[in-house]
């Protein structure tokens, strides 16, 4: 089992298994090539790059990690053609975030939804939004993105 | 004056960012202790507040003080998905920064009990939250005004903002605010243990570079 930490990223083969935990506001995107049992896994904080102070890391990015993501799954085989994408997080933990950084989950979460638009990979499943925390794990077997939570059944997509 | 650098796991990279934040690996001896020194006293405080509430002795540890990049501090401060009963408050002020205290499941049921006599508390139900925020309100408010004090800066935390959930999505989005400025921060990291089987909690405080200049400029003025 490869651990994708925060602002990370990580190219698998089958039979192994990548994870991310504890996603908050956080988006995890899973990509999945069935072909050549190719998977990735990113861990944006962030939407976009724009603005950024540190610009050295893509995988913090919605923006530029799903691009980095999918580069270098297809430098390691997967046919760009079958990639498909599942997303998990971009959660809002506090209800009463008054400040006006608004609600940074659900702009990860529409930055990620863009990335993928625009490099057109299709979004297959997706388990976003509400106020709990998630940790995801892509199955390079099969493709499944399975979902835990605290205090919720396990959600297998 | 002898340097010492803070530890951190990845040194290289650590050294490159600091330069950024403003050479926080160049805390002299003294800096260093002194931050430790000026934790420590806001956390006893605020243990003691702790300790008079719940009537049972708490021991602390002295704190930990790492520079650390933002995208590891889940990891430092016990794992992502390791879950946790989590209050969050922001510092505000003449410095700027978060405090957090996190508490073990049984931990926190433990509290509900000394304080309700409620025997195998609910710690989801909504009057258990509320008083678990409550305590780590008390704490952090103890905490920081003992920082104010001590260091003559005007200081005050938020509401506080209670959860159980994974501690990595607990502080995400305070990290991806603080990330948005600065690469490392600075994490006191201190362990307090409640008389008592299996009862320990983490306060963790977070300062961003410039606060931590504010409270540099403050030591120097003392000594």
């Amino acid at each position: 089992m490869i651990i994708v930490g925060m602002a990370d990223s990580a190219v698998a083969k089958k039979p192994v298994k990548i994870t991310t935990l504890g996603l908050g506001s956080c988006v995890g995107v899973a990509m999945y090539d069935k072909s050549s049992c190719i998977g990735g896994m990113v861990h944006v904080m962030l939407p976009s790059i724009e603005n950024a102070r540190s610009k050295d890391n893509p995988a913090k990015f919605a923006d530029t990690g799903i691009p980095y993501l999918l580069e270098c799954m297809i430098r390691e085989g997967a046919a760009k053609s079958a990639i498909k994408a599942k997303i998990a997080g971009g959660a809002r933990m506090f209800s009463f975030s008054s400040n006006a950084q608004l609600n940074i989950g659900e702009r990860n979460v529409t930055a990620t939804k863009e990335s993928l638009k625009k490099l057109r990979i299709p979004l297959i499943a997706e388990d976003t939004g509400e106020n709990y925390g998630r940790t995801i794990i892509l199955d390079t077997e099969n493709g499944e993105l399975i979902v835990k939570s605290a205090l919720k059944e396990q959600k297998i997509y | 004056m002898k340097k010492v650098r803070c530890q951190a796991r990845e040194t290289k990279n650590v050294y490159r960012g600091i330069q950024m934040i403003g050479r926080m690996d160049e805390l002299t001896e003294l800096q260093a202790s002194a931050l430790k020194e000026i934790v420590n006293i806001g956390v006893g405080n605020a243990v003691t507040s702790l300790s008079k509430m719940i009537g049972k002795k708490i021991s602390i540890e002295v704190p930990e003080l790492k520079v650390e990049k933002i995208e590891k501090v889940p990891e430092s401060a016990g794992g992502a998905d390791t879950v946790v009963s989590g209050v969050i408050m922001y510092v505000e002020g003449d410095i700027n920064g978060y405090i957090m205290m996190l508490l073990s499941r049984s931990t926190a049921e433990a509290i509900c009990t000394i304080i309700t006599g409620e025997n195998s508390p609910d710690i989801l139900n909504c009057m258990n939250q509320s008083l678990i925020e409550e305590v780590g309100h008390i704490l952090a408010g103890s905490y920081v005004s003992s920082l104010s004090e001590f260091l003559g800066m005007n200081l005050k935390i938020s509401p506080p903002m209670q959860t159980y959930d994974m501690l990595g999505a607990i502080m995400d989005h305070i990290l991806i605010e603080m990330s948005r400025n600065v690469e490392y921060t600075l994490l006191f990291d201190t362990f307090f243990t409640i008389e008592g089987n299996r009862m320990e909690g983490i306060l963790l405080t977070l300062f961003d570079s410039g606060s931590m200049q504010g409270i540099l400029a403050r030591i120097e003025a003392m000594v």
